[in-house]
Formats: structure tokens, sequence, C-alpha cells
């Protein structure tokens, strides 16, 4: 049965390339994809009881490729499916061409099997598609810079896939098998020093594809290209991001032997401060949403290293939020450049007075990402931050504080009168795509308790002194970000300036990329 | 003769392992330190036939047959085919992206009218906004 998750897409993407009627295939492309989002809930129930799995050509031996799906993984496809679902109402209108949709929905087919495979090999090669997909949607309008930037993101995927690849080379050579699972198992029988080496080739490249510390640069940059469709920076930040980090939960897994968590929590907080300082400096909203979602990372892989179980359930919770919520914004920030001309949030003033539909989907996936009370972040950040320890949480609540800092910024463009009369009709699907994204991130949080039941089946409870305390730490955070906005910042605007135009060239990332590698083998090696 | 423990000896013993290393990290360092595009994309496809001489190795041991041709009945040791068959899969994805690679770099030198990667980023810098 899942191997249909990965297959459909892609089928739908061929058939309707070929099919002579855009309208009449564009109509039934819809009704697969919706048919999907209801195979993947489905899927999702199977796995409440026990894990789905499916061999490909049906061989059940340990060297046989298996499509996996456990709750983690329903999770997410459910995710993608929503998310894409989204996407395709967004461009439902505006996109003509059917490259784009064939490239689309191929991507699609990528990220589902990316999220039910468990063969190293083939998370290679769908890591490989999904990136060659991806750089030809960046480049898909012939502008200059998508043409430079796609490059360097392409250039850096692959080479960071060859380190994995060599990794998982190396892991078939001491264990003999492909299986993530199996694998791990394997390993328990292997001494520490000889996982040293392919645990630090395979983690460098996932560190790479969820963009942490020395090799960020390259992601928020592709994330952010002007003229690129809206969509596309939608699914790179707000999905592919989130692979990455997929992965890097995975490969904790299996590496179970190496316990490096303490290590990650530092580059997580790092990575977390550098994402707002270059978010807080910029001035293109997509830029900004890009730097943040690096921050964000940050944050999750925090969360992810701590090594509390509820730590563990509020990340996956803040990961899918923050999909959803990104995703959200992404999507506005493509209605806001085409109907104001301008995507500089000090230029751009009332949303709400001319796109009262935009406006409300904006500000709730802004409350949704800052963790306002009633609203999914908060649920999430909440879970996170439990049982940590006090250190670890002043830094994250100084770094949410960062977040809401981010967002104060943007928020200032819903207000006001707009700077211009210009009336440019927004397509109603776009605005109903970006609408519903925001309702789900209100939904995800009034109900946060009820859909953590659902999605991990633990019953979870906040008590209500709790509750108070940390929404008064909120409320206390959002005064102290206006302050910041309103009064400290614009003193240092000018020295923030330098950051905007903060970038590494390709032959830094490459030596940044090694630098990554040295540096978890000397931890790994030496230090731990 | 010096005596390695754990992975280092592994690598050791087997010459043929440490050979696609070493062309991988010359690899790397020719990405850290080269200026051309056009190097670094054949850099990358060096980088990529490293990885598959090192999978084409892991199989390998002295004395052992060749997986393909002969009658396996009469052979007593054949190297793994595992890794080669993945292999294939890899080559094929090495020639795409290099081929996709070339494409993009073409178009760039049409609009920048450069094969370098510094004077590519500067005239990429000139037109945002």
């Amino acid at each position: 049965m899942l191997i249909y998750f990965v297959l459909i897409p892609i089928l739908i993407s061929v058939f309707f390339y070929l099919c002579p009627s855009f309208r009449l295939g564009r109509a039934l492309v819809f009704l697969v994809q919706a048919g999907l989002f209801v195979a993947a809930i489905y899927l999702f129930v199977l796995t409440q009881e026990a894990e789905v799995t499916t061999y490909i050509g049906n061989y059940t031996g340990l060297l046989g490729i298996t499509l996996r799906a456990d709750e983690l993984s329903a999770i997410f496809v459910m995710l993608t499916v929503f998310i894409f679902l989204m996407v395709m109402l967004y461009s439902f209108r505006e996109q003509k061409s059917r490259l784009y949709w064939f490239l689309i929905f191929i991507m699609e087919g990528a990220l589902m099997g990316l999220f039910l495979t468990r063969d190293l090999f083939n998370i290679f090669v769908l890591t490989e598609v999904a990136s060659v997909v991806a750089a030809i949607l960046l480049m898909y309008n012939r502008n200059n810079r998508s043409m430079y930037d796609g490059m360097v993101y392409l250039m850096v995927n692959v080479i960071v896939m060859q380190l994995f690849l060599f990794g998982v080379g190396y892991i078939y050579m001491l264990t003999g098998l492909l299986d993530l699972a199996y694998s791990g198992h394997a390993m328990a029988y292997l001494e520490r020093s000889q996982l040293v080496l392919p645990f630090a080739l395979i983690m460098t490249a996932v560190a790479a594809k969820c963009g942490l510390l020395p090799i960020f640069t390259f992601l928020p940059k592709v994330h952010s290209i002007p003229k690129a469709p809206a969509t596309v920076a939608a699914i790179l930040s707000g999905l592919q991001v989130k692979v990455g980090l997929y992965l890097f939960l995975r490969f904790q897994s299996m590496f179970s032997v190496i316990d490096v968590d303490n290590f990650f929590i530092i580059i997580g907080v790092m990575t977390a401060i550098f994402g707002i300082v270059l978010a807080v400096s910029q001035t293109s909203f997509k830029r900004i949403l890009a730097y943040s979602t690096i921050a964000q990372v940050g944050l999750i892989l925090v969360g992810l290293s701590v090594n509390q179980p509820y730590s563990y359930i509020g990340s996956v919770y803040h990961m899918v939020g923050h999909a959803v919520a990104k995703a959200g914004l992404f999507l506005s920030a493509g209605i806001l450049i085409e109907s104001c001309g301008t995507g500089n949030v000090t230029k751009i003033r009332g949303v709400f007075r001319r796109m009262p539909l935009v406006g409300v989907g904006i500000s709730l996936a802004i409350l949704g990402i800052t963790g306002a009370p009633f609203f999914s972040g908060n649920i999430s950040k909440y879970f996170m931050m439990a049982n940590v320890n006090p250190l670890l949480f002043v830094l994250m609540t100084i770094i949410n504080l960062g977040t809401i800092v981010i967002f104060i910024r943007c928020a200032k463009m819903l207000f006001g009168r707009p700077t211009d009369d210009n009336t440019v009709r927004v397509d109603m699907c776009k605005q109903i795509s970006v609408l519903m994204i925001g309702i789900l991130c209100l939904v995800g949080g009034i109900w946060g308790l009820d859909s953590i039941y659902i999605l991990f089946g633990r019953e979870l409870s906040i008590s209500v002194w709790s509750f108070v305390e940390k929404t008064l730490i909120v409320l206390a955070s959002w005064g102290v970000g206006i302050l910041l906005v309103s009064k400290v910042l614009p003193r240092y605007q000018t020295k923030l300036d330098v950051l905007v135009r903060f970038d590494l060239n390709f032959r830094t990332i490459c030596a940044s990329i090694g630098g990554m590698f040295a540096l978890l083998l000397i931890v790994v090696g030496f230090l731990i | 003769m010096f005596e390695f423990s754990g992975g280092i000896a592994m690598i050791l013993n087997n010459i043929l392992t440490v050979a696609p290393i070493l062309v991988f990290f010359i690899c790397f360092f020719g990405l850290i330190t080269g200026r051309k595009i056009i190097k670094s994309i054949i850099l990358m496809a060096v980088m990529q036939a490293s990885v598959v001489l090192f999978f084409l190795t892991i199989g390998f041991r002295s004395g052992i047959s060749p997986p393909i041709g002969g009658h396996f009945e009469e052979l007593q040791y054949v190297a793994d085919p595992l890794p080669h068959a993945l292999m294939i899969t890899a080559i094929v994805i090495g020639v795409a992206v290099t081929t996709i690679n070339i494409t993009m770099l073409m178009s760039m030198f049409r609009t920048y009218k450069t094969t370098d990667w510094d004077i590519a980023e500067q005239k990429s810098m000139e037109d945002v906004e």
C-alpha cells in the first residue's frame, strides 16, 4: 500500500503533463490529491495499531528494500499531503505551465518517499531527486539571481549527498545492511570507534540539509529568491527543511551508540541565535521568513536533543506546526509581493484594510509561530521547555523573544493605511489557502492537547498554574519585543545593515562543510 | 609492523579502500580552493567517481572472483554484487546532476559572461531588488 504514496503523485504528474485538456487534467489531479489526503489519514489510523510495511519486489529478507510507516512517518505524510494541497490551491489559477505542475508532483512523490523509506540508499536517491527538482523549480523564471543561487544550492546539495553516500557505503561495509532499523541493531555489536567516521559523514549531510550553523547560508538564500514562485519557497522552507530534521531524528536513533546530544544542543542554540540576528537585520519579508526558519530549526534541534519524553513530543509538534505556519507565511508573502509590488516590510502598510482575509491568515500564522497563547506554537514550546535545565530554559525563552521581535517587525505591515492605492484583485483561491493555513494554526492550539493525544497517543495535561506562568512569560516577551523594536533596534539599524548582505560564497560553504565534518570527527572521536 | 585498532585498521589494511578516500578529499580541497565554476563541476564528477570506487572495493577481498559472467558453482568466493547494483543508480544520478549543472552554467554564462565564482556572485548581487 505504501508504495502508492510515492507512485501516485509521480503517475499523475506524467498524466497531467500529457493530458490534452488542461482544465480537465487539473480537476482530476485535484481530486486525486484530495483522495491522497484521505488515504494519508487512513494510513495514520492504521499505524496506530501496528507499523505498516511494504516490501518492494516482495523480497522480505534483511537486504530487501522496505517502505515502513510508523506514527512519526504517518504524521509527516499527512503534513506533506496537506501542504501540497494548499500549494496546489494557491497556484490553481495562477500557474498555466504544465512543467510547473509536473515538477511539483514529482517533488511531492520524492518527499513522501523520504518520509516513508527506511533504506539508506533510497534516502540518497530521493534527496537527490528532490534537490534537482527544487533547483529546476527555482530557476523556472530564468531570473539572473535565481540562476546563481539555484546553482549554489544544487551543487552544495550534491556535495553533501556524496558525503552521505560515503557514510552509507561505510555502514554497509561494517554491517552488511542498508536498512535503517536493522543496521541500527547491528551497530550495537560494533566498537564505538568504528562508527565515528560514518557518523561524522552522515551527520554532516543531515546538518547541511536542515541548515545548521556553519553551513546554513545557502538555504535562506534560495528560500528568498525574489522572483521564484512563492509556492516553491513554501515547500522548501516548510517541508524540505523538516526532511532534514526528520532524518536527524532517524539517524539519532540509529546511531544510539554515539551520544552527542550536548554538542547538538550547543549547535542548535548557536544556529537559532545566528538566525535571529540575521533575520532582524533584513528588510525583505521573504528573507526574514527564511532566516526565521533557521532560528526555529535551531530551537527544534535543541528540543530533539534534550532527550526528555515531553520535549520530543513538543519538538515534533513544533515541526508540524512550524511547517504549516511557515508555508502559509511564504504563500502570503507571494500575495503581498504581487499586490503591493514590493516585498519590503518597511514599505508595505495596511494589509488588513486592503486584503482582510490575507491579513487574518498572516496574523494567525504569526501568532502560531511565536507561540501566543491558544496557538499551536504555544503548546509545542511549552512541552519543549518542560523539564529542561534552567540555563537552557532561559536560552530558549530568549530565542522565543527573538522570534517575537522578528515577527513584530513583520506585523507592523498589517496595520496603518496603504501607501499607494493601486487595487490589484487577488485571486480568491490564494486567499482561501492562506486563510485555511492560519485557521489550522489556531485549531492546533485550541485543541492542542487533543491533537497531541491523536497524533502521539499520549494524554498530556497542562496545569492551570503553569499555563498562567507560561502566558505571563509570553506576554512579557511580547512587551519586551515591542519595546525592542520601537526603541532599541532603530538605534542599531546602521550596524545591522552590514548584516543584510551577509553571505557565504560557494567556496566558503564548501569549507564550512569540511569544518563541520572535522568538528564532528573531533567531538565524537576524541572529546566524548 | 604497526598495529592499528578499530576503524583505522580496516582502512589501512586495505589499500584499495584508501585510494577513494584520498581522491574524495583531494576533490574536496579543490572545491574549497577552485575559482572556476567548470572546475568545480568536474571536481564534483570526480568526487562521485571516487564514491563509486569506494563502493566497488567494499566487496573485494584478494583472491575472489568478480560477480559477473562465470560459472558460480565452480567458484569458491564471489565478490558481493549488491554495492555494484547500487552504483548503477548512483552513476545515473551523477550523470544527470552533472548535466544539469553544466546546463545551468551555460545559461549563467550567457547572462553574466563569466565562469568565475567570485565575479558571478558580484554580478548576481548587483541585480538584487
